[in-house]
């Protein structure tokens, strides 16, 4: 009888908050309320107000950027490594992407008139946001690079990566049509790239969900975005 | 920096000429990401991992989040022994707590080799035996020893195990280890640093007076450090 726990771990705080002194992080929470996102549940529409920031727990905000009227391009993703609502942050009220849960779970939101409050009130939540954004800033500009230069494979692996991390599962529900619309490829090379990843035995699908089989091939699989983001947020907020 | 090869991990350097070219068939090199989780808890393990230039920790995770480190790992040994042990799954956490490379072998052949009863079974199981030691060890300084005594120690334990008296860290992997906060850490870490005894730089550690941060450890460095070179090839100190 197996006495080890299967189930995955799940992380019970915020890892910005944190990483605040004691004192300034009981002082933010206290302002917060504790939610419960749903998946698919839009905080921010594109062009739209930002009236809350949030701090995931267990849950992941997915940032979205429709082009042309049609499309639809993820941009960049945000679990408890981080926050959302950059925006606020740099002073604007207006949202440039779409912001969706893409993964279920607990939450601190606060509004966002009180994150400014807080923001301009206290040098250490200033600093730990400040470098997360620089971070967030990173991130964007290697995207963008590895949209347009690596192969539809190791994108594809380097996105499974970045879920599992902030899923903080090797499990999670995905399919071929959501992720050809998240990476902006075609739902063909999708298929193509799953299937490569599934025959190296470094992917399965067991009943819809698709399940990381061997994390570090995987790794291996991925283009050098995901090592460089990981070693990105270490540098700046480790 | 040497470049890392097998034989920088000492298991394998002490196996015959024989033992490691049927080894090295499966040996899979890859790189260990500061902070990345290499097997969670309860999860069934695949492959183990010989550190060449990295350190791994074995932590203890509790159904609150809280967490306490149970062991350190170099290239004096090897993580994931559950699998030739027999447990298959283990309740700690391995992390990744100093970047570097390791050699991966899958479970099966782990399995065959420990089977055959030479050179392998004999330093996987005076492993073990050095593994457990600090474990109970480190079960002791958790409960007696205050913060900046551990801090010691796992530092020396660390550079023992690294190839030059330097280690990068961050301040959350250290912190979850130690069970403490972030600012535990950075107090602990001042402390040595105003003792001349290290540099401390954004992350950036360097042993600079080691007889001085053995005195300033607990017994505990000591006990490991003995049994761990009376158990196995010896680990040179710095």
């Amino acid at each position: 009888m197996p006495l080890a726990r299967t189930k995955p771990v799940m992380p019970t705080t915020n890892r910005l908050l944190d990483r605040l002194p004691e004192r300034e992080c009981a002082h933010l929470i206290a302002r917060c309320e504790q939610v419960e996102l749903a998946l698919g549940e839009s905080l921010a529409e594109s062009g739209g107000p930002i009236r809350d920031v949030y701090f995931p727990i267990a849950s992941f905000i997915s940032l979205l950027k429709p082009m042309d009227g049609q499309h639809v391009i993820e941009v960049a993703i945000a679990g408890n490594e981080g926050f959302y609502g950059t925006p606020v942050a740099l002073g604007v009220d207006v949202s440039p992407v779409q912001a969706v849960v893409q993964g279920a779970g607990p939450a601190l939101r606060m509004s966002a008139v009180a994150f400014r409050r807080e923001l301009s009130s206290s040098p250490a939540i200033r600093d730990c946001i400040d470098r997360y954004m620089h971070v967030v800033m990173a991130q964007l500009i290697r995207t963008s690079g590895c949209n347009r230069f690596h192969v539809v494979e190791k994108r594809v692996a380097r996105w499974l990566l970045m879920t599992a991390d902030r899923a903080h599962s090797s499990s999670f529900h995905i399919t071929h049509e959501f992720l050809a619309r998240m990476l902006g490829v075609r739902r063909v090379g999708i298929t193509e790239a799953a299937g490569a990843l599934q025959e190296r035995r470094l992917i399965g699908y067991t009943r819809g969900e698709l399940t990381i089989l061997d994390r570090k091939g995987l790794q291996l699989a991925s283009c050098s975005c995901y090592r460089a983001d990981l070693a990105a947020y270490a540098a700046a907020l480790g | 920096m040497p470049t890392p090869s097998p034989k920088s991990n000492q298991l394998l350097a002490a196996l015959s000429a024989v033992e490691l070219k049927r080894m090295s068939r499966h040996l899979e090199k890859v790189p260990m990401i500061l902070g990345e989780v290499v097997y969670e808890s309860g999860r069934h393990l695949d492959h183990v991992y010989f550190p060449a230039d990295c350190i791994v920790s074995l932590l203890y995770v509790l159904e609150n989040g809280a967490s306490a480190e149970i062991a350190v790992v170099g290239n004096e040994g090897v993580v994931g022994v559950s699998i030739f042990m027999g447990g298959e799954t283990t309740p700690s956490r391995a992390v990744v707590q100093s970047a570097g490379t390791a050699y991966r072998l899958p479970g099966q052949y782990v399995k065959e080799e420990f089977i055959r009863g030479g050179a392998m079974q004999h330093l996987m199981l005076r492993y073990t035996q050095s593994l457990i030691t600090q474990m109970a060890q480190t079960a002791v300084c958790n409960r007696h020893h205050s913060v900046d005594q551990q801090l010691c120690r796992w530092l020396l334990l660390s550079i023992d195990r690294l190839p030059s008296p330097e280690i990068t860290m961050t301040q959350e992997l250290i912190a979850n280890m130690l069970g403490v906060r972030r600012e535990g850490v950075t107090e602990a870490a001042g402390k040595l640093q105003k003792a001349g005894v290290i540099s401390y730089r954004r992350g950036h550690i360097s042993v600079l007076d080691r007889p001085r941060l053995e005195a300033m450890s607990c017994e505990c460095y000591e006990v490991v450090r003995r049994e761990t070179a009376r158990l196995l090839p010896i680990v040179p100190p710095h």
